[in-house]
Order: structure tokens, then sequence, then C-alpha cells
């Protein structure tokens, strides 16, 4: 991972040099400290555990700007530690874990500090003040290089010689770094860091970086005007909110800063959003304001515009349910002129109101957003009035309130994968419409389907994590009762599910917690070092308010999410039943988190990760299509077989678009070397030439010797898992053969691997789809496609918006179908809507992409159907009506996944 | 199965009127008190409530030129269309006062007795929404639009009817054939589509038989003064319905009109065979067709029929249920994706703060639409300002639907003798 963060021989900022050796040496540090059996017993996340709650939650960052003279870091410090090693380490550390467990495992031995990462001081942090020198200079553009526009190497570079990356308000362009050659590296002027504000005197953004630079490409030479965006080097103590090894995000996880969250609260008491809880007992003329309130956010009470008109909501609620015998469930209201909506939860006495308005969500997205906040805080702490009456947790509460809140208003429930989540500039963005929400609200997990090879592998470490069988590790017999079981694991690859082997209900629980709490948006954008969360929970399937199984065995239940580059590993353990007594406020324990890491990087190892992105990196192209008016089409179509020529369009923009990101993270100066490790650029990149027909390092290796070998060692991996001898039952065996060769013929084998079209037809016309399965909660659907066109953003925001209606509309069905014969007569449903199964709207769109040409339209349809057998799965598709499709057929499809 | 309906002045809280229709009982004071109470709480605090819904049930408010607030409570049907019903509801209370009456408010028990008038324009406005009970006989109303009969006659009519309205010195008339338009002037297609409506209802409520001479008030383009309207019976089933000044009284209106339609009884005998038909004998459907709804956005005119060629071999109990399924296909899918700007929930005040979404959304234009139900098959296609909703058999291939319902909207709209 980090050797793609490399700079190519930077050598011109001493400081960097030494600040990023600091940097090297601590990384490494880390992986020995794995590799290390015995100096190292305390792991790094140790001192972060919450004191009293036994929480945690541990990120530690890929430094963002970090620069290294070193240009070549040989792989296996990137990759994570070996298992072998690990397992030799762990199985000395087990027995005197547990001897440490049995004195006193909660015995910290370091105070808790917030800012421990003082050592991470010495980094460069580019920090960008608007003020600051501003420099002409005259750049010689590069004569030779310049017809040398390869797909990966961006125009800036070939024609300047210059790297380049953005500021962090991701729109201005930043120097980044030089080309190894390129006469620009010998300019004073321009410094690493610098602001680029123009080329010839026409303003640049990352956006038209490309095309002016394509104006200009048969210049002699061009006049760069750049600004100084104050180099400075930080080094001694800085406030921790300026070290730049942990993104806004990240921060905003982990910290609670009192200060800023009551300034956060104090401004989002002026939009219509709020939370609050009452008790609807307290409510009589004679008790004090405020007394019937339970929990409000944003505070103060007073500002809070829910808590102030809480006696309107309080009598909708009880007097619908006098005159109609059915609660509320959402009102409609005009705050300030603008709309809102407002949320019923009735729980026993209590009534929980949640508002937001309609601009950032529907009166139909709030109701699910609703849900699955509620759902995220039964999970989180039993029940809501546990969860907000005991005051220790209100702090995580307000804390997770004020988060939501901001990011509602300022970039909308969930930023795709391009985009930050910033919570700057509230007031200008909590006005703008934030586009339709479906999947993303609804309580189901995106699932990525890998090929039956990858899926078994994925099983198999799972399998072997829950079984938790360490009986052959030492000689002598451990004597000790366990600590956990594990319920149930389940495995994530940048917030697409890969495996899950927790019962449905606990899945959606989890993914709801992951979602909500903001770990899959992170391994979706940001790839961490690593990650340790750790924390109670309560599972709906041992929930015994909700459930109403008498074999639930008393006990506590941890949920143990271990992440590392854009994967995440969450297991849910149980203490009681069968294991130790649980304590009060466990922490967690470093060997089962180990267990969890080393099951995470055994995945990795077996380069799961990237088959996962190369799958994802496949739109559009494979599965979906790019609206595209069919008059363009029709150009594109000498180039070849329409699938081939769009997917090569689709691979070829992407790198240079990610390129304006991300370059200062991943040029290394030897391109060619560079194997990919869990980046989807460099990934697909191979793809690409293999689909264009030239050798790639991947490609070489006959495909057919990989596959035999890898053949035969599953075979042999097989015949050892069946044995079911237990000498040789644990992974340990694994180590007779190599891992690293499962890995590169799994890559190799798979590498034919591509989803079937779904649609019928010679063109791929699908636009999206999705598969409903509320029951098993899963989602099937398509990577996000990379290429993001405003015209498919439109139609998808429409897609969702009809989504939603169809679903609602195919709710009516269900409902009826669930009801019992006697209640059906007296039922008010309107009988014209009972037997619903499929509804389609067909839709035209401007083409956006071209602004001159209004006559291209993009004609698609819109269809949802439930399909009731053999349990009730819904199928959303939006594709381009110039192919008639069968929507079973389609459904059908969608199930299948890969076929070699 | 239930709707309520009630009106509260604004200023005082008092009920103004309370209305009901199917098993729902009549609301006690303190329940409109308390609804009441609700919308006006928020006032202080900037806060105004629209609607809420629960599981079967929606409930609406809206506030009318700060004097009075119209509530509604509905099951079954969305809380979109009941907000529109409001407005429907509204319109007839100024169509009988007009709005300075309403706006003054004098005195609220003189405004409660000339209300009376409109109770059963209220009543029938009420029978539009889709509670979903089959027993409503008046299943073919929808909210907001009036509804019309295209008979084979009705350019002849037409004719005549041009003749008679520069009689009477007027240019709003209409004749009605079972209480829908069969053909009207120019200027009367150029009130707003509920006022049409609403005059429609008027002239048939209570006693069709005999004349009326009443005086209303066009909600929409004359709210505070008023017209005479006027109503007489040619036929029966028949009627003939104009907005004049004081200038002809009764008795002329009358004579004119025997002398311009008496050689035309044999036009509206022939013309009113074709209810309950409500579109041409001559225009043969494609078989398939268990009923249609045709809809012109622009004007807000609206035909509605069950292909009555199925009744033969159907039961008929099935074909009432017909135009029950097209009215909910209409309100539930067409209103929301084929003609979005009429049905937006917001006040038009409110409009600019939701533009961008309407600006997206108004992107992406629907053209058709459809649903396949177990028992039926439902497909909507928009050409134009004209929208077709086919009704099928569950037999019918889906895309099938597509062509038929093209077939059968050219069909209808190329039809000139209609008038459509």
């Amino acid at each position: 991972m980090e050797s793609q963060k490399l700079l190519p021989q930077r050598t011109q900022q001493n400081v960097t040099n030494e600040s990023s050796e600091d940097e090297w040496s601590e990384g490494s540090s880390c992986t020995s400290y794995y590799s290390d059996s015995d100096e190292s017993t305390i792991p790094d996340w140790e001192p972060y555990v919450d004191d009293y709650s036994g929480e945690l939650l541990y990120i530690e960052c890929h430094p963002f700007v970090t620069q290294n003279k070193d240009n070549q870091k040989p792989k296996e410090t990137v990759a994570p530690f070996s298992k072998n090693q690990l397992r030799q380490s762990t199985r000395g550390k087990f027995l005197r874990l547990i001897r440490r467990r049995e004195s006193k495992r909660h015995s910290k031995k370091f105070p808790k500090t917030p800012d421990a990462n003082d050592n991470n001081t010495s980094k460069v942090k580019f920090q960008d003040f608007q003020e600051g020198e501003e420099k002409d200079v005259l750049l010689e553009i590069d004569q030779e290089n310049k017809y040398n526009l390869s797909s990966n190497v961006s125009l800036a570079e070939s024609l300047l010689g210059l790297n380049v990356s953005t500021l962090s308000d991701g729109n201005r362009v930043m120097i980044a770094g030089f080309s190894l050659d390129s006469k620009s590296k010998n300019e004073r002027n321009i410094k690493i860091g610098d602001w680029l504000k123009s080329i010839n005197d026409i303003e640049v953004n990352v956006q038209n970086l490309e095309d002016i630079l394509q104006k200009f490409i048969n210049n002699t030479d061009v006049l760069l005007k750049l600004q100084r965006v104050a180099g400075i080097d930080v080094t001694k103590d800085p406030p921790i909110n300026e070290l730049n090894n942990e993104s806004n995000f990240v921060r905003e996880l982990l910290n609670s800063k009192g200060e800023d969250e009551q300034l956060l609260s104090q401004t989002l008491c002026k939009h219509p959003v709020g939370i609050v809880y009452i008790n609807t007992d307290k409510l009589s003329e004679n008790s004090g304001e405020y007394e019937d309130i339970i929990y409000c956010y944003p505070r103060p009470l007073q500002k809070n515009i829910l808590c102030g008109s809480r006696g309107m909501f309080l009598t909708l609620n009880h007097l619908l349910d006098d005159l109609v015998r059915s609660k509320p469930k959402c009102s409609s209201m005009m705050y300030k002129k603008r709309l809102a909506h407002v949320v019923y939860t009735q729980c026993d006495k209590n009534l929980l109101l949640f508002m937001l308005p309609d601009n950032r969500a529907s009166a139909k997205e709030i109701m699910y957003i609703n849900n699955e906040i509620i759902r995220l805080l039964e999970f989180s702490y039993e029940t809501l009035d546990k969860c907000f009456t005991d005051e220790l947790k209100l702090t995580q509460v307000d804390h997770f309130f004020s988060r939501f809140f901001a990011r509602i208003l300022s970039s909308g429930l969930w930023a795709t994968a391009q985009q930050f989540v910033e919570l700057q500039s509230l007031s200008v963005k909590s006005l703008q419409v934030s586009p339709h929400q479906f999947e993303n609200v609804m309580p189901i997990a995106p699932f990525l389907n890998l090929p039956d090879e990858a899926k078994m592998q994925i099983d198999d470490a799972l399998t072997e994590l829950e079984a938790s069988d360490y009986r052959d590790w030492n000689e002598e017999p451990l004597d000790c009762q366990r600590l956990f079981t594990v319920l149930g694991s389940v495995i994530y690859h940048s917030g697409y599910l890969l495996a899950s082997h927790l019962i449905h209900e606990d899945l959606v629980d989890v993914h709801c917690f992951c979602r909500q709490q903001g770990l899959l948006h992170l391994s979706r954008t940001e790839p961490v070092k690593s990650l340790v969360l750790w924390k109670e929970v309560f599972p709906n399937s041992c929930n015994k308010n909700k459930v109403e199984n008498e074999n639930v065995p008393d006990g506590r239940r941890y949920l143990l999410v271990v992440g590392s580059a854009k994967n995440l590993l969450a297991v849910i353990m149980e203490a009681g039943g069968c294991t130790e007594p649980p304590e009060e406020n466990m922490g967690p324990d470093a060997f089962y988190v180990e267990e969890a890491q080393a099951t995470l990087a055994h995945i990795q190892e077996l380069g799961l990760p990237e088959l996962a992105d190369r799958l994802l990196s496949l739109n559009p192209g494979f599965q979906v299509a790019s609206p595209v008016p069919l008059s363009n089409k029709r150009k594109n179509e000498f180039i070849g077989s329409i699938s081939l020529s769009k997917s090569a369009t689709g691979l070829k923009e992407s790198p240079r678009k990610n390129e304006v990101t991300s370059i200062l993270k991943r040029r290394s100066s030897d391109q060619n070397f560079v194997l990919p490790y869990n980046s989807s650029t460099s990934l697909h990149d191979d793809c690409y030439s293999e689909d264009s027909g030239s050798q790639e390092c991947c490609s070489e290796i006959s495909d057919e010797s990989g596959a035999r070998s890898r053949r035969s060692k599953c075979e042999y991996d097989e015949d050892l898992s069946d044995n079911d001898d237990f000498n040789d039952g644990s992974q340990m065996s694994n180590s007779s053969f190599d891992v690293s060769e499962i890995r590169q013929s799994l890559l190799n084998e798979t590498e034919d691997y591509r989803p079937i079209q779904i649609t019928a037809g010679q063109e791929n016309v699908l636009y999206h789809f999705l598969q409903l399965d509320t029951a098993e909660g899963i989602l099937i659907c398509p990577p996000e496609s990379r290429v993001q066109s405003q015209t498919l953003q439109l139609v998808l925001s429409n897609f969702r918006r009809c989504c939603q209606k169809i679903h609602s509309l195919l709710q009516n069905t269900l409902r009826f179908k669930n009801m019992p014969v006697p209640e059906m007569s007296k039922s008010l449903m309107n009988k014209s809507l009972i037997a619903i199964k499929e509804h389609g709207i067909l839709f035209e769109c401007p083409y956006l992409e071209e602004k001159e040409n209004k006559k291209n339209k993009i004609v698609y349809w819109v269809i949802g159907r439930l399909i009731y057998m053999p349990h009730p799965k819904e199928v959303y598709v939006c594709y381009n009506e110039s192919v008639p499709q069968n929507l079973v057929e389609l459904a059908f499809k969608m199930n299948i996944g890969v076929i070699t | 199965m239930s709707a309520n309906v009630m009106c509260v002045s604004s200023a005082s809280g008092l009920p103004i009127f309370s209305r009901k229709k199917g098993n729902a009982e009549n609301l006690p004071f303190s329940t409109i008190g308390s609804l009441n109470g609700v919308h006006m709480f928020g006032k202080p605090i900037n806060l105004e409530v629209l609607n809420t819904v629960t599981e079967d049930y929606s409930v609406a408010w809206k506030e009318y030129h700060d004097c009075v607030k119209i509530i509604g409570i509905a099951s079954g049907c969305s809380v979109e269309i009941l907000t529109k019903l409001l407005d429907s509801v509204f319109s007839a209370v100024v169509l009988i006062v007009g709005l300075e009456e309403i706006k003054s408010q004098r005195n609220i028990e003189r405004l409660k007795r000339e209300l009376r008038v409109c109770y059963p324009i209220i009543d029938r406005l009420l029978d539009s929404l889709d509670c979903g009970d089959s027993t409503n006989k008046n299943s073919s109303d929808l909210v907001g639009l009036a509804e019309v009969i295209l008979c084979t006659e009705n350019h002849l009519i037409q004719i005549v009817l041009d003749s008679f309205t520069e009689c009477v010195d007027s240019m709003f008339s209409s004749i009605l054939i079972h209480g829908k338009v069969a053909t009207a002037t120019e200027s009367w297609w150029n009130l707003h589509p509920d006022e049409i409506k609403l005059l429609s209802i008027l002239a048939n409520s209570e006693n069709s038989n005999i004349s009326k001479d009443i005086p209303v008030f066009l909600p929409y383009k004359s709210p505070t003064v008023a017209f005479r309207f006027v109503a007489l019976k040619l036929i029966s089933d028949v009627q003939l319905c104009c907005l004049c000044g004081p200038a002809p009284v009764l008795k002329d209106i009358e004579h004119s009109a025997t002398q311009c339609f008496k050689s035309s009884a044999d036009i509206f005998a022939t013309a009113v065979q074709c209810h309950p038909r409500n579109f041409p004998s001559s225009t043969q459907l494609d078989s398939s067709i268990l009923g249609f709804l045709l809809l012109n956005t622009s004007q807000g005119k609206y035909v509605i029929s069950k292909n009555p060629q199925q009744n033969s071999t159907k039961k008929p109990a099935s074909s009432s249920h017909r135009l029950d399924i097209l009215r909910t296909f209409f309100y539930q899918a067409v209103t929301c994706f084929l003609v979005t700007e009429d049905f937006k929930i917001e006040n038009s005040n409110y409009k600019e703060t939701s533009k961008d979404q309407l600006d997206v959304d108004d992107l992406n234009i629907g053209t058709e639409t459809y649903w396949c139900s177990e028992y039926h098959k439902c497909h909507a296609m928009k050409i134009n300002d004209n929208i077709l909703c086919v009704l099928y058999g569950s037999s019918v291939p889906t895309h099938a639907m597509r062509l038929i319902t093209e077939k059968t909207l050219k069909m209808l709209i190329s039809d000139k003798q209609v008038c459509w």
C-alpha cells in the first residue's frame, strides 16, 4: 500500500526526507511488532481502549503527503504481516495473554492520551492560505514527451513534467512533484505544494486541467501562474488537528471535540433538523417546562425546533390514534418556508421524533433513515430507553447525531466514493437539493459476487476464524475456557459485502452500524493502515426485547471490527453461554483482535482484495453502461464490438481522472515495476492492457500451468479440511505451501472472469440494477461506476426516486399477502393495489454531456418487480428502451453474477 | 373507506362546516378543535403542518387567505390527492359565497347558512377520493378535472350551442349529458378545470329537472364578482349551462334555448345513448381493453369508460370495479410520473424553495407507465398533452400494451366529430 504513495526520487526537501524516513521507520516498527514475538505485547491500540466501557475505536491512517527518497520499498513491508509469522508469534503469546488476563487484563500500561500521535509529528503540511506570493513561470513544453500520451501518464506530466494533485478543497490544482527528466525540476520558482492558478492566463482547476493542456499541446512554451501556499513543515508539537496523517473524516470519527460540537449544535439549531425523545407520561400542566424531554439534539432545548413544537406532535400522535386507530408515521411541515418532515416512533410510553428538511431527505427517505437510526441505536445500546437515559452513553450519542446531521446537511446521506464528506459551508450546502437515495437507506448490504473459487477461500478463512480451534498450537493442552465464541463474521471490501456468516438480521445490524458510523465510507474512500473497533452490541438475534427465543443464552455480545486498506472484517463474539462468564465492560482481547487481523491479512494475501477491486473497476462496461444517446453510439460502433469499445473507453478515461487526485500518493519513479496492491487503478491498468492484447506481468504466467498448480493445491487443501484430523486441521497446515502461490493462481484464474451482460441484445443497455433481498439482507447491484457523468447522475437520481415510489407500492402487495384472512375484508387498503407485482415508467431526459446539442435524448425504463417466491425479493432495473427486455430474465441473470 | 373534510375559521377556530363520506362518524367538536389547534400551534414558531400520514390514513391541513382552514382525513388515498381535494373544496366554497364573504366573516352563522348550498357539491367532491371501496357510485370522478362525454353528435351540438351563446349575449355556455360536458364554447374551456367541474356538479346537484339561476363566483377567474349561472334542462339527462351577466332574465334565456335547440331534439336523443359508454359506439377498441381514461392535461378534461364489449362475457360486478382501478392507477402512477407539475404537494408560494428539485425532476420527463397486478394490467402513455390510461386483462403481454395503447390513443384523439 505504502509503496504506491511514494514519490519518485524526491531530493528537493531535506526536511521532508528526514520526516518521511521517520515515517518509514515507524511503519516498519509497526510491521516488526507483528513479527516480533516477544517485545511487543502491547498492541498499538491498547492505549486507546476506553477505561470505563472497554470500547475502542482505533484508526491508523496512511499519511496524506509523505515524500521519500527510497523510491522502492520492497513489497513485503507493504503486505500485511505473513500469517506464519503471526501464528508462531501468537502461539506463545496466547498463553501469556491468558495468564495476563487472569492477573488483571484491564491494567493499563499507558494512560489514555488523546493526542498519542506525537511520534507522527514531523510531516509536511501544505496549508492552503489564499494569500502568498504569486509567481509567473515560463515553462517549455517537453517536445519529446508530448506525444507520449499513454493512458497512465497525465498530460501535465508529459507536457510540463509536473505531477499534480489537488489542494485540500479538491478543486484547485497543486504541484505534487516533478517527473524524472523534467526541465521544470530545475525551475526554482516551482515548488511542490504550490497552487497552479492558471496556464496562459486561463484559470485551471482539476476538471479543466487536461482540456486546457490539450489546447497548448502544440505550443513551445506556456506561462504558468503559481501561488505559494506556504509549505510549512510542521515539526514541533503541532496541535492535533494539523496533523496530516488523519483526514478530516477520520479525525471526526475518532474525536469528539467538545467545543466544536457545541458550536455545531448551535448551528444545527437553525436548520430544520433534530431528534427528541419524549416521555409522554410526564406531560402534565404542572410539570416543569422541559421535564418530559428525555433526550434532545441539537441543543440547547430552547432553540431546538422539535422541542419547542413537541406539543403539536404529541397531540397529533394521541389524536389520530383515538380518531382512526392508527399511529401517525410522518408529518410534513413548512418551517420558515422550508419543507421538512418529522417521523414518529412510538416506544411504549415514549415517543421519538426525528426531523430532516425535505431537500436533504424526502418523506419516504426520512422514514427509511429513521428505521436505520433506530436499528443502529438498538444494536449499540439494546433499547432506545437505555440509549437515551444512560448519561455515559449520551456523549457518544451526541457525537453520532452531530456528525449525522452535519453530514446530512452538507454532503447528503453518503457521498459517493469520489466526493468528500465535508462539514464546511453548512449554510450554503444545506439549501441545495441532494440526489434521491434508495438502496443506501434500505436495510440491506450491497454484495459483490466473487467467483466461486474466491468465495470458497473467504468462507474457508472466516470459518476457521469462527471455529477458533487452537488446540494444536501448543503441545501442552490449554486448560482454560475460551473467552468468546464467535457468532459470525462478515467481510467487506470497499464497502461491498464479500461474504457473510451472520444471521441475516444481524448482518443488517452490522451493516447499518458500519454504514452509519462511517466505517464503510472510510474503507471506500481512504484505505487505512489499520482499524480496530470494539464495542458491546445487541444483535437482533440475541436481543431479548425483540426475539422471543428462550434459548438465547445470558451473555454479552461484542462487535469487533478490524480493517486494513479497503477491507473490513466484522466479527460478533459472545461472552457467556459456553465461554467464561462475561465481565462488566469487557475490553478487547488482544488475542482475538490479532486472530481477526490475521484472518484479514490472510484474505489479503490471497489476493482477494485485488480480485474484488478488479471486479469493481469493470464498470461502466460489463454490467452497466453509461447513458449515451443513440446517435453518439453509432459513431463508436466502428471501433469494434460495442461492449469492447465501451469497456475500453471506460478504462482509458478513469486513470486520467484518478491521476489528478491521487498522483502524489501513487506515482513511483519506476512505474513498470509497481505491483498492483489494492489499487484499483493499477489493477485495471492491467486488465486494460490485457484486453488490448499486450503483455503484462500477470498475464505472462501461463494461465494453464497456473490453473493447474492451483487446482492441485486446492484439492490438497480440501483434502485437509475434509480430513477432520485435529492435529492437522488448523491454518498451520496451510504453511506447507506458499500462500502467495494460491494468490497468484487465484488472480490468474479469475483474470477472465467477467460479469455477464444482464440485458438481452448485443449492446449493454443497462444503466443500473438493484435486487433487494430484504429477507437475506443482501442487495445485489453493480459497483459504483467510476465514470461519473452528469447524465448518469440525473438518471440515477430519478431512478432512485422511482424506486422509492415503486417500493412503497409493492409493499401494499406484501402487506396484503401477509394479512390474516379475517382482517382482509376489514382492511382499509385500496383494493386496486393489493396484487401489484410490477410497475414501470418510461422516461426521457436530455443528454447533458453535450450542452450544444439539446436534441439528443436518453429514453429509458425504470421498472420494479416483486418476486414473491421462494421468498420476497424486489428487482429494480434502469435501462435504455432501445432493446426490449424481459424482467424475469434480467432478475435471473442478476443472480448469476460472474461466469468464466 | 372513510373521509372527513372540515372547514374552520382561522381567527375564531369555530367550525364552519364538516362533511363526511363512507362509514366515518361525524367528528365531534373537540376533535375538530384539536386538529385545528395542531395547525394553529405551529404558527407563532414559524411551523406550519401540511400533512400527516398513518398506515392507512392521510390527514392534510390547508389554510386559505389566512381566514379559513380546511382539514381533510381520508383512508386509502395519497396525501397529494387529499391536498388537491382540499383546494377543490375551497373552490366550492368560493363558488357559492365569494372570496370577500369568506375573508370578512362578518357573520359566521350567516356564512354557515349560505354554505349549506354547497354541501351537495362538497359531498360529490369527496367521491373523487379513491378510498378503494367499490360501493362508490361516482367512481369516475377525478379530483380537479372535468369529465366529458364523447358523442358522435358533439360537433353538431357545438354549432347550435355557439348560436345560442350569441343569443344570450354570453361567451360561456356548455351542454352537459349525464352531468358530463358534451360540448362547450371556447371560453368555457378556458375556465379553470376546477371551475368547469364545479359548475357541472352544481348544475346536477339537487334537482336537475328544474331550471336553475344561481349567482356564482368563479374561484379562479372571478372570485369577488358574481356571475349568474343558469342551468336548463333540455331533455332528460341533457342540460344547458351558461354564465351570464344580469341582462337576459331567465325567461328570455329559456326562450332562446327553446328557439335554438328545438330542432336538435333528435340529435340529443341519440347523444344520450352514448352514456355510459362515454365514447362513440362507432369507435371500435381492441378487445383486450377493459376500460380507459383519456385525459388532456392542458384543458384539465378527461373521459373515462369501461369498454362494454367485455361486459357480455365477464361478470358485471368486475366491470364497476374497473373505473376504480383506473382511477387509482391514475392517482398513484400517472399523476406522479406523467403529470408532475399539477400535483405537487407544496403551495405555490413555496415553489421557489424547491426549485432545484423541480429542475432535476423536470429534466426527466415521464412518457409511459404501467403496472401489472395478478388480476389486471394498466398502461398509460402520454403524447403531447394527451394521456391515455388503459386497463387490460392480466393475460395481455406487457409489450403488447404499448402498441395497443398508442394505437388507441391516436385513434381517439383523431376523431374530429367528438370535439376532444
